[in-house]
């Protein structure tokens, strides 16, 4: 950091998360709007292990435990998400495996490993390339939303193929396990907060 | 108040509240992942917990099976899934490893089977219909409870009777396996109440011995003294009662059956037979109902004439009553008479005859056939069917025949019984005897005697009073053609021309009452005239008797 900049804990404000007032630091409530002021997310690191906890430990029966039950002229068949992207490239849809693969699997993991990266980071005060680590939330952050395509893929399939004896589709457990890691893993990013990052750095300059 | 920051007095006590929320928010974070915890060691306990016993299974093919698809089925529930399917070392098999569900691990033991449901067809009933679409399965049968087993070998074709079935085991001893097929019907008044479950060689090689299951409540019906045959698929018999076709369902023709009835015409209540009981199976119907008689009485018949047509099964009769039958037949020749003799061996069942009132003196039960034979009773040949030429062997009484007896304890091992020729051979005796006598006729006489006559003969018909009663014989007929052309002439005209007027008058009688002739419409009228009359004079009748005044005063003005 060449150029100093003045941050507003620096000058003894605190910003509104809703409507970015600068309020001065101590400040209970947002004059203004009245949310609540924190200067920096309380309890932040603890959440966010809490949460990648628990989404880590999900993740496990989200991957194990059958995701779709489909049922096709008497014929059972229980397919997990990775039996599913096996099956989806032994029949050469490669494409189709691709997008489950990465959508369901790659990047609630990638997520989880992300965060908790960052959240080893700033307990320890790491210095290394806070500007990358910031990147890396953000990408946390909007690809978030994006693992939930598996489960309106399931939502979608059980609605549409509904057709008696012929062939119907079934949640499985895993759908609600994997559900609730995606959501899991996007409170975690939530409730961390990525200026931690830059406070060590801030606390060496002074 | 944007450009001004409020300072820190203004919000004193907010700033405080802040401060103990953000304290007492800290451990009810830590909540989420410790019920994340619990709810994945719930799922892991509960997989462990459910994780039943692993077996493994091995058929000759694995045709239909897939790993990680295939399922282990009992009663259509699903009990396990094939994980992994690999070749044998020697390669004459396929190995299956199974994960059962744990619930499987209460049935499973030593004597559970294993086979594979595949669709199939078989020439009496079409199986596994549903796993041309959702693929084979293996199907389980507990079997009895037994000491547990991990190792399996399935069968290749899915047993006929599964533990649990209400029914019965019946063993039945035969000589020849006939069109008994494993899986093949149990008939009981041509209606199907079993299957043959297993058929095998006994140990000795002499009978095959079947195992047949009869199905509830059916099993009642198989009696102490039942008999079993087999309807093989079409019983086609030729024998001294000709032609005799037997089935007992269309099912039947084509993959045989074994069937089975009691024969018993008294409804006496009887004990039904116990599991896996033994019963001989019989060749056909016939044979099945003719062996009620347990005793048998063996003779030798000793025939010096052809037996042809007399074969092994054929029956003895009694005066057309069936009382045995023939064994065998065998053929030797004895040097020292120079003879050939033919011994038939026959079964007698002398129950069948009964006999009225008390033996006479003398005669104890077993030395009845010396009495009878003593009386003449004899065994013949005899043609039973003269399109076939099967023979019989008839036993009858023959008054005239030579005495003979029976010969107990002789070479045959069997008590040997007199026989008499045949018909046939009896006609030919009587011919040489009638050839005999007519030699004896002294027909030089005769032929001088008969010339002797003809020339009386020739002189009567010379003599004058012959012709002349030829001549006058002769004007009789002139006359007699005379009287003939007259009545032909004269006599016949005259006789069609009368019923030719007869016709004529007739059909104008015909015209007359023809409907619509004018004298029928005249007499019609005439009719209805002499009606209404009638009934005029009825109603004077009936107001002279109400008012027989008015015949003097005149009828009475009516208001």
């Amino acid at each position: 950091m060449k150029k100093k900049a003045l941050t507003a804990r620096k000058a003894g404000l605190v910003a509104c998360t809703v409507c970015h007032l600068l309020s001065p630091d101590g400040a209970g409530r947002c004059p203004r709007c009245g949310a609540a002021l924190h200067s920096r997310k309380p309890d932040s690191i603890a959440r966010s292990w809490a949460l990648v906890m628990a989404a880590a430990i999900l993740y496990i029966p989200a991957n194990v435990l059958p995701m779709t039950t489909v049922t096709s002229l008497g014929m059972v068949q229980s397919d997990t998400i990775m039996s599913g992207v096996v099956y989806f490239v032994q029949s050469g849809s490669w494409p189709i495996a691709l997008v489950i693969f990465v959508a369901s699997v790659f990047v609630p993991l990638l997520k989880l490993f992300i965060l908790s990266y960052l959240l080893i980071s700033v307990q320890r005060k790491s210095h290394f390339r806070p500007k990358d680590r910031t990147r890396l939330y953000l990408i946390t952050e909007a690809v978030g939303r994006w693992s939930m395509l598996d489960i309106f893929v399931v939502t979608i399939l059980v609605a549409l193929v509904n057709l008696g004896a012929l062939a119907t589709i079934q949640a499985g457990p895993a759908a609600l396990y994997f559900a609730a890691v995606v959501v899991l893993t996007m409170l975690a990013a939530m409730s961390f907060d990525p200026r931690l990052i830059w406070d060590v750095k801030e606390k060496m300059h002074e | 108040m944007s450009d001004q920051l409020p300072s820190k007095e203004d919000f004193p006590e907010a700033a405080v509240a802040a401060v103990n929320r953000s304290r007492s928010r800290f451990s009810l974070v830590w909540v989420v992942p410790v019920v994340a915890a619990l709810i994945g060691g719930w799922l892991v306990v509960k997989a462990l917990t459910e994780k039943g016993p692993q077996i493994t299974i091995t058929f000759k093919s694995a045709e239909g099976l897939e790993a990680g698809k295939t399922k282990v089925k009992f009663k259509d529930v699903e009990v396990g899934l094939v994980e992994e399917i690999r070749i044998a070392e020697d390669a004459s098999h396929v190995v299956l490893k199974v994960q059962m569900v744990r619930e499987a691990a209460r049935f499973i033991s030593e004597h559970t089977r294993f086979w594979v449901v595949r669709a199939r067809v078989s020439a009496s009933a079409i199986y596994g219909l549903g796993t041309v679409f959702s693929g084979a399965y293996i199907d389980v049968d507990p079997g009895k409870p037994g000491k547990p087993a991990t190792m399996f070998t399935g069968l290749e074709e899915p047993p006929i009777v599964t533990t649990g079935l209400p029914g019965r085991h019946f063993i039945l001893e035969s000589e020849r396996r006939g069109s008994v097929e494993v899986g093949a019907p149990i008939y009981y008044r041509q209606i199907r109440v079993g299957e043959v479950v297993a058929y095998s060689l006994a140990e000795s090689g002499t009978k095959i011995v079947s195992k047949i299951f009869v199905h509830a409540p059916y099993h009642e019906f198989v009696k102490q003294t039942t008999r079993f045959w087999v309807a093989s698929g079409l019983d086609i018999r030729l024998n001294a009662q000709g032609i005799q076709v037997d089935t007992e369902s269309l099912v039947s023709i084509l993959v045989g059956g074994i069937a089975f009835d009691s024969f018993r015409n008294n409804s006496d209540p009887e004990e039904p037979a116990a599991e896996n009981a033994s019963f001989t199976l019989y060749a056909n119907r016939e044979l099945a109902k003719e062996r009620i008689y347990s005793t048998k009485n063996h003779f030798v018949l000793l025939f010096e004439e052809s037996v042809r047509g007399l074969s092994p099964g054929a029956p003895v009769e009694f005066r057309g009553i069936p009382v045995g039958q023939v064994i065998d037949v065998k053929s030797e020749f004895d040097f020292k008479m120079n003879k050939v003799k033919i011994p038939v061996i026959a079964a007698v069942e002398p129950e069948r005859i009964s006999f009225i009132g008390k033996l006479p003196e003398g005669v104890s039960r077993e030395r009845l056939a010396d009495y009878l034979v003593e009386r003449g009773l004899r065994a013949q040949l005899r043609t039973g069917n003269l399109l076939t030429g099967q023979s019989y062997v008839a036993l009858d009484f023959f008054p005239n025949a030579k005495p003979a007896a029976l010969v107990r304890g002789g070479k045959y091992g069997y008590t040997e019984f007199p026989t008499t020729p045949t018909q046939l051979e009896e006609i030919g005796t009587k011919l040489s005897q009638l050839v005999a006598k007519l030699d004896r006729i002294p027909l030089d006489q005769i032929g001088n005697d008969l010339s002797a006559t003809i020339k009386g003969a020739k002189r009567i018909a010379n003599s004058p009073e012959i012709i002349e009663a030829v001549k006058s014989l002769n004007a009789a007929v002139k006359e007699l053609r005379l009287l003939t052309v007259e009545l032909r002439t004269r006599t016949a005209p005259e006789l069609n021309s009368t019923l030719k007027q007869a016709q004529a008058s007739l059909s104008a009688a015909g015209d007359m009452l023809e409907s619509g002739s004018p004298l029928q419409s005249r007499l019609k009228e005439t009719l209805e005239e002499l009606a209404s009359a009638a009934r005029a004079l009825r109603v004077l009748s009936d107001s002279l008797e109400r008012q027989p005044q008015s015949i003097l005063t005149g009828k009475e003005p009516t208001e």
